[in-house]
């Protein structure tokens, strides 16, 4: 994911949950969040119901993916390719 | 996450590519009208919690006539350029017609049939959003706060 330009994860801890938070410079989190969902990936966009999180961060929202015993490789690679896809839309 | 591998539960790509059309992008790199105003009567903010987008928006009204429109605030590709192409069409109209304009905008953007909204001129750009229902408010956040502002609100509407 981090190959990707432009794209910063947000919550790096050590021990961290498998739930990735991320931004994507010039793309607002909406953005991101409708054109994964036309590739067949829900995500979570938004404030996640912590704004003050995101004010902390200085970003004013995230796109956020979280993965679940049922989520396999194809999904991580799939989650992945829509996110160049946004990329490649938003251009960059 | 949901990753689905059914094609039919996906919108067709032309749709997302009618929503994101070259005249959003050129909205969103390149917003007009994104400044403060100072010569600006009236004002009103706009909030869409769920986004994060947030929009002020300034107007000068002289003898009931928008002589000058502008808007400050972040927000996504669909929001910016709302507020963006809102406060151009606003520019030299009368105060009686902008309300129907924002009426208009916000029923092109929400009506199911694709009728034609010609009255819209550059704003019937965005009527690719009404295939994607949880995107309604950030392109209706710039029209609402319009109206607020004409009305002289003072509290920030939300679309909440």
């Amino acid at each position: 994911m981090s190959d990707i330009a432009g794209l910063r994860i947000v919550g790096t801890a050590k021990e961290k949950a498998a739930i990735l938070s991320f931004t994507l410079d010039g793309v607002h989190a909406h953005d991101i969040g409708t054109i994964l969902d036309s590739q067949g990936v829900a995500i979570r966009v938004g404030h996640h119901c912590a704004m003050p999180v995101m004010q902390r961060f200085g970003v004013p929202a995230t796109a956020r993916a979280s993965f679940a015993l049922y989520n396999t490789r194809e999904d991580v690679d799939t989650l992945v390719a829509g996110v160049r896809e946004v990329r490649s839309i938003f251009g960059r | 996450m949901s990753v689905s591998a059914s094609p039919t539960e996906k919108p067709p790509m032309n749709d997302l590519r009618e929503l994101y059309s070259e005249v959003i992008f050129d909205h969103y790199r390149a917003p007009r009208n994104r400044r403060v105003l100072a010569e600006a009567n009236r004002k009103a903010e706009g909030y869409n919690p769920l986004c994060g987008d947030k929009v002020t928006v300034y107007l000068d009204v002289q003898e009931g006539v928008i002589r000058d429109a502008s808007f400050e605030g972040v927000g996504c590709a669909i929001s910016t350029a709302a507020a963006s192409l809102m406060t151009d069409a606003l520019k030299g109209r009368k105060v009686g017609e902008v309300e129907a304009l924002a009426r208009d905008f916000q029923t092109m953007a929400t009506e199911a049939d694709a009728s034609p909204h010609p009255e819209l001129g550059k704003l019937q750009v965005l009527a690719g959003v009404r295939e994607f229902p949880s995107r309604v408010k950030c392109a209706t956040l710039a029209s609402h706060t319009v109206l607020a502002a004409l009305k002289g609100e003072r509290e920030p509407v939300s679309t909440e």
